[in-house]
């Protein structure tokens, strides 16, 4: 029988930070992440076995590549140990935990560290724009093109409203929705920023329209941060829960995961919404994968959800692709106020990618710490009450990679 | 107990009363922005729209001179002042306030240097009752830092409306600290920025600022600091911490004469460019650093010395304990020099303990303070880096630093509770 994967808990780096502007690289910016993350859980660095390193574009944002290698000069009692850095877009982060945890279901390891990092302020908004391109076919969609990723997801609010109509107002209420949310978490990176629905309704100078349609309120932040998890096996989950003095039942563990490719191409993805109930429909695949590795019956066993919202309309199509309403009418769920933090299934209760960030390689590892800081009970004023399930979705490119981790415990809370 | 649901600020067309009370307006309240002319209140809105980046903001606030005061402040549920520091002004202000403002209307003022009993003495003893000091950080949208100076006439409910309404409406960072000249973080602040200006006459401009630079914990060098809070306002606060308070630092606050020189000569820091302050940069955007010897301004020299930028390599890397330990072992006199200026900044702010914030916070006031309103690194997690109390006693032993009894009698524990301190260590 397979290992069960726990989570441990782990560390968030501050998201408001701007690393450049404190004259600081990635090194500092992973040892801080890991420093945090050892102190935080009382974890000895000599008890990992393997680190798996979540990044998008070092090589363009910082000309630093082999992540996995720079984690070792945390501390020496981590070298000869095996790392790897995962690359897929802004889905890296959980393909990093992933792989992390198929080591642990394989019986191959014990504890494994997961490192999600990015520092993208390290170049201005038009070249990192440019960066960014490379997450989708970049020769095809994206050469000469002026910040392509808000023109993809215009195309993607195109499909939606060409099918079922959408009204802004309902993008800019998910947008209020999660500025609001991220007032509450103190590591988030628009904590202190004024933001309300009238200000997102509102255009010019201060809310520029940055595709053709989404404005600025509609996007995810360019954002330098880090977060790392500690992944373990019940062997060692249980160890750790008696030294600890925890109770194992109380201590989040993956139920269930999901993990599908959609053709790279926008226009693909395109002319496959047409011939399906789902626009996005390997987005639901991933979901539906996930519930049925979990044994639920889908959404309605789910507390709240850390969804991807690199863009509102992303987070529109996963209200309908979680199923909370029919595909067609995501509105609903967004008018009757499930999503908000008190509502029946809160969306993105710690600010998601547009109040939280999202620094791309990291946002993965990120949703799952947030998950774990729910179910455990621990994520302070963004906490949901009795938050028992928590799943995250995190997605690649223009909906391209999409992944997807159930989190629960058998006992809720701290 | 009350809500605030209408706000004036005196004194909208300053930095100040403009960003401040714009902070008023991004929690929806009505505001009226009172400056002398229409036009200079409508600068004011300017400034807070552009503080909020956003024209929603114009929504909430209103233009209007002091000619509509009795209009105005009748309505009013807060009124914070923010004119010029000047003493007489501010309590002919006051004077008018008083006969106008409804009963339980709180009134404020944002002052960081005159004495906020003094300013009320004239007034009727409910505007005392409901009069403090509300001391944002400039510029207010990115230091979060909140001194708050009550009354002994304050009552209890009044006192925990006005710091939860500053926390939880305003987002601000509360410090609750003692009607002192330049409360808690002008006192420690611009000790050490003035004594950086005092050694500037022996090391020379470009060397202080290099030495106890970004590295040592803080987001701007010292004499660059000063020439960003203006040379004038710079002489305001430590002149008035120099008149009016004897402690075992006073020598530190008295204005270096050539500052004074410097000032005659209208050289103001960024605020007149053309005069420049410490730094003048020519219209080719080269800077130059000024001789405090005979006030002319000279090529940057550029000289590094090997430990420093060793020490902003390992901050560069996220070696802070390695960085610190360069200076905390170090034996040259460059690092002897950069170590007497953190040592007095943490001896200097433990001292303070209890007498410009209450003795039950520790250190903890001070801290926030220092990082919320200055972004220097906090005192206390200088004692940490160093190794913790005892180590930090030892140093202060051996450089013949006055060595605080709040520091002797702290545990052997780590201090600051400040998160995410190393943001302060900038390896510039």
């Amino acid at each position: 029988m397979k290992s069960r994967v726990y989570i441990l808990g782990g560390y968030q780096t501050d998201f408001a930070r701007n690393w450049s502007r404190e004259g600081k690289g990635i090194q500092a910016m992973i040892n801080e992440v890991m420093a945090g993350a050892f102190a935080d859980t009382d974890i000895d660095p000599g008890d990992i076995q393997s680190i798996h390193v979540g990044n998008f574009a070092g090589e363009l944002y910082t000309m630093q590549a082999h992540f996995g290698a720079l984690t070792v000069n945390y501390d020496p009692a981590l070298r000869g140990l095996p790392t790897a850095r995962h690359e897929a877009a802004c889905a890296s982060g959980s393909i990093a935990a992933l792989m992390a945890r198929t080591e642990i279901e394989a019986d191959i390891h014990d504890l494994i560290l997961v490192v999600g990092v990015e520092l993208m302020k390290s170049v201005d908004s038009k070249i990192g724009g440019n960066y960014l391109g490379t997450a989708a076919w970049y020769e095809k969609e994206c050469v000469g093109i002026e910040f392509p990723f808000p023109k993809l997801f215009d195309r993607l609010y195109d499909v939606y409203d060409e099918i079922y109509g959408v009204k802004y107002e309902h993008l800019a209420q998910i947008a209020t929705v999660n500025y609001e949310n991220a007032k509450k978490n103190p590591k988030a990176q628009t904590r202190n920023w004024y933001m309300n629905k009238k200000h997102a309704c509102s255009s010019g100078e201060y809310n520029r329209t940055i595709g053709r349609r989404l404005r600025a309120t509609d996007c995810s932040q360019v954002t330098d941060g880090a977060a790392a998890l500690f992944l373990a096996s019940h062997k060692y989950a249980e160890g750790y829960a008696k030294k600890h003095n925890l109770n194992l039942s109380k201590i989040p563990y993956i139920q269930g995961w999901g993990h599908a490719t959609a053709p790279i191409r926008f226009s693909d993805k395109a002319e496959e919404a047409k011939k399906s109930q789902y626009v996005l429909p390997h987005t639901r695949k991933a979901i539906l994968e996930a519930f049925q590795r979990s044994n639920i019956h889908g959404v309605e066993d789910i507390s709240c959800i850390e969804t991807h919202d690199c863009f509102t309309i992303t987070e529109y199509a996963a209200i309908e692709h979680f199923g909370l309403t029919k595909p067609g009418e995501g509105f609903k769920a967004i008018e009757d106020g499930t999503i908000e933090l008190n509502g029946s299934c809160p969306i993105n209760p710690s600010g998601g990618l547009i109040g939280g960030g999202h620094p791309v390689g990291a946002t993965g590892t990120r949703q799952l710490l947030d998950a774990y800081l729910q179910v455990s009970g621990k994520a302070g004023d963004y906490q949901v009450a009795g938050a028992k399930r928590v799943a995250t979705l995190n997605i690649g490119g223009s909906a391209t990679t999409n992944v997807v981790h159930i989190l629960g415990s058998d006992t809720n809370g701290s | 107990m009350k809500e605030i649901k209408k706000f004036a600020i005196l004194g909208a067309n300053g930095t100040m009363g403009s960003l401040s009370g714009g902070l008023f307006a991004q929690a929806g309240i009505t505001c009226i922005f009172f400056a002398r002319s229409p036009e200079k209140a409508q600068r004011g809105i300017e400034n807070a729209v552009k503080q909020a980046r956003s024209d929603v903001l114009r929504e909430y606030i209103i233009p209007k001179t002091y000619e509509s005061l009795e209009e105005e402040i009748p309505q009013c549920d807060w009124i914070l002042e923010a004119v010029a520091e000047n003493l007489p002004l501010k309590r002919e202000y006051f004077r008018r306030i008083d006969g106008l403002r409804k009963r339980y209307s709180i009134i404020s003022t944002i002052s960081s240097s005159l004495s906020i009993e003094d300013m009320a003495e004239e007034c009727s003893d409910d505007f005392k009752a409901h009069f403090m000091g509300v001391h944002f950080f400039n510029p207010p949208g990115k230091l979060l830092a909140n001194e708050l100076v009550f009354l002994p006439q304050n009552s209890e409910k009044l006192k925990s409306f006005v710091a939860d309404f500053c926390k939880r409406v305003l987002m601000r960072v509360n410090i609750a600290v003692y009607n002192r000249p330049g409360f808690a973080g002008n006192r420690i602040g611009f000790q050490l920025l003035n004594e950086a200006a005092r050694y500037a006459e022996k090391y020379g401009v470009e060397e202080i600022d290099y030495l106890i630079g970004p590295y040592t914990g803080r987001a701007l060098a010292p004499l660059a600091t000063i020439d960003l809070v203006g040379l004038d306002v710079h002489k305001e606060i430590v002149n008035n911490i120099y008149q009016n308070v004897q402690d075992e630092r006073h020598d530190s606050f008295q204005l270096p004469e050539y500052v004074q020189k410097m000032l005659d000569k209208k050289m103001l820091g960024n605020k007149n460019r053309e005069a420049g302050g410490f730094y003048r940069y020519s219209e080719k955007k080269e800077k130059y650093a000024l001789d405090p010897l005979n006030i002319q301004f000279k090529s940057m020299k550029n000289t590094k010395h090997e430990v420093i930028e060793n020490i902003k390599t390992h901050i560069h890397d996220g070696n802070y304990k390695k960085a610190v330990d360069l200076i905390k072992y170090g034996k040259s006199d460059e690092i002897s020099l950069v170590k007497q200026f953190i040592l007095g900044y943490i001896s200097y702010s433990y001292s303070r303990i209890g007498e410009v914030t209450p003795v039950e916070e520790g250190i903890h006031g001070i801290d926030r303070v220092m990082s919320y309103g200055f972004s220097w690194l906090p005192p206390s997690a200088w004692v940490d880096y160093f190794g913790g109390p005892r180590e930090t006693v030892k140093l202060l032993d051996k450089y013949d630093m006055p060595v605080p009894q709040h520091l002797k009698n702290t545990p052997e524990e780590r201090q600051c509770r400040i998160p995410e301190v190393t943001k302060y260590f900038v390896a510039h």
